[in-house]
């Protein structure tokens, strides 16, 4: 019988490795888009506005174009 | 007090809750995930309730193997996870997924087929895990083959909301979309641990792996899809912004780093390493600082807002959500100090605190979820708010007589355990009381399963009812 052990031991590491290097990556991303800056508020504001009147009116306005 | 302004226009069921005009979504896989996963929590209730019967009347239904208590407990433990929960974080997650990113949903199509393979494992596992074919491993009994059809069905998921997000309108994302493209990414990684690594390790390897599926089922999968529907719902449900965007990105990425290390505090004072076990109460103790984030913002985005609860049936089960969420994240790191794992480990206290979580904190924000979502998605008013108030008191009081006394049970199993001088059939005696109390909490959190149900279906059956009728007034 095999004893795959210490294969997915190192497979264990190797994945926390690749979500660690993701995870640093995403979060310098996070930084240069403005998450952590002035305008980190927005999200917040911009979900509460009821997205479908304004889609629909474009989608109106596109196909009468 | 008077509702303010914004109040009024968003409330469910009430005038202007409903958009008039047709919307760009189709949001027929929300559809079909809902619907089908609030049928299964029904189903599955059943067996919950059965089995929480055969605790006090172990002879009941006999020695039909089929209707065994290691039969049926799969069942419920696969059907509430996948059936129900999940399935109602992933219909919840197509509904505001577009939404958030202000574009329609990348392939409607791709949904449905999601939508039909989930259905399909789910109703293999009713079929399958009566029958006695399970893997074995907690969380992880479902067969190979659903289990090979859960990755197909999550890469589908996945393809689909990462390629809705690459569309986006807008460049910064609201956290709701951070939590869920992160519950993709981490499902990917402890569902291939908990049922594929698993197999290709031994003894207490195997058994570490294990636990670290088990406990980042509830913390990598149902945490961060939970609160990303709750940081989605309390805005909308109460209108009110949410209090810091900031601080809910300091509270996802502290869960990054944090949760994936803490699976082994189950194996505590068991054969692992001390270092390790060390590692995880550390890493547990540190879940405070995530948890702390996240209820400090609802709780601050809620500052005079609390009125709101007393009409607003959505908001009632969200807010009681993040009481749960705080009481079981504050119970799970204080239960991995060694002194009070010595006592609580392997006892009724464990159900206790899981069942907190899963259904006191994360079935309350879908239930919510559910009952905001599905009169917008219908075009149509929630069938009776009052039997809506009725379910949440189901579930609230039949919750509440469900956890405290199995975490009463547990504590006073555990000092029992500890007392050599005591034959175990004696400490299993002695917790029938508590069994009993837990089997009538059933009922009542059953009871609240159903009225749910009847509410969700009548909701939809009037939407239909309504529809037929406008198209014969058009027609006429």
């Amino acid at each position: 019988m095999h004893d795959y052990v210490y294969p997915s031991i190192f497979l264990a590491y190797f994945m926390f490795f690749i979500f660690l290097v993701g995870g640093i990556f995403f979060l310098v991303k996070s930084l240069r888009h403005g998450y952590w800056g002035k305008n980190s508020e927005d999200p917040k504001y911009r979900m509460l506005a009821d997205d479908e009147q304004e889609m629909t009116t474009r989608k109106a306005s596109e196909v009468e174009g | 007090m008077p509702a303010p302004a914004h109040v009024s226009a968003l409330p469910y069921g009430g005038p202007g809750s409903v958009s008039p005009v047709e919307s760009i979504h189709e949001d027929t896989t929300a559809k079909w995930f809902m619907l089908s996963a609030i049928s299964y929590f029904f189903v599955v209730g059943i067996v919950a309730l059965t089995i929480a019967a055969k605790f006090v009347w172990p002879q009941l239904l006999g020695t039909v193997s089929v209707l065994t208590y290691g039969r049926l407990r799969p069942l419920h433990v696969n059907g509430m996870l996948f059936g129900w929960l999940l399935a109602a974080d992933m219909g919840l997650a197509y509904y505001f997924v577009p939404r958030l990113c202000g574009v329609k949903l990348w392939s409607e199509k791709l949904g449905v087929a999601t939508a039909i393979i989930w259905n399909i494992i789910v109703l293999g596992a009713v079929v399958m895990l009566p029958m006695g074919l399970n893997k074995g491993w907690e969380y992880a009994e479902l067969p190979s083959v659903l289990s090979a059809l859960v990755v197909v069905a999550w890469v589908c998921f996945g393809i689909n909301v990462f390629a809705t997000v690459a569309t986006r309108k807008y460049e910064q994302m609201y956290v709701s979309l951070w939590y869920t493209m992160g519950t993709i990414l981490w499902t990917t990684f402890v569902y291939a641990t908990g049922n594929i690594a698993v197999f290709f390790t031994t003894g207490v390897n195997q058994a570490n792996l294990n636990w670290m599926y088990v406990h980042n089922a509830v913390g990598l999968i149902f945490t961060p899809i939970g609160l990303a529907i709750a940081y989605y719902f309390i805005p909308k449900a109460s209108s009110t912004p949410l209090y810091s965007h900031k601080l809910s990105m300091v509270g996802f990425w502290a869960l990054a780093f944090v949760y994936v290390w803490t699976g082994a505090h189950h194996m505590l004072h068991g054969p692992i390493s001390q270092w390790l076990q060390t590692i995880a109460i550390t890493f547990s103790l540190m879940l405070l600082i995530p948890v702390w984030t996240v209820v400090y913002n609802f709780f601050a985005t809620m500052r005079g807002q609390w009125y709101q609860l007393r009409e607003n049936v959505p908001l009632k089960f969200l807010m009681s959500g993040v009481v749960f969420y705080l009481l079981t994240c504050f119970q799970g790191p204080m239960h991995s100090l060694r002194s009070v794992n010595a006592i609580v480990s392997k006892t009724d206290w464990i159900p206790g605190h899981a069942h907190m979580a899963l259904l006191g904190c994360f079935s309350f924000f879908a239930i919510a979820g559910c009952f905001y979502t599905i009169p917008r998605l219908f075009r149509t008013e929630l069938h009776s708010i009052p039997l809506a108030n009725w379910s949440f008191w189901f579930f609230m009081i039949g919750g509440l007589g469900f956890f405290v006394t199995l975490w009463l049970g547990g504590f006073w199993q555990g000092w029992q355990w500890n007392n050599p001088s005591i034959p175990f059939i004696d400490t299993v005696r002695a917790l029938k009381p508590v069994w009993t109390v837990r089997f009538f909490s059933g009922i009542l959190m059953f009871l609240g399963i159903t009225t749910f149900l009847y509410n969700i279906w009548a909701t939809v059956i009037d939407s239909q009812g309504k529809a037929r009728s406008a198209a014969a007034v058009v027609n006429a």
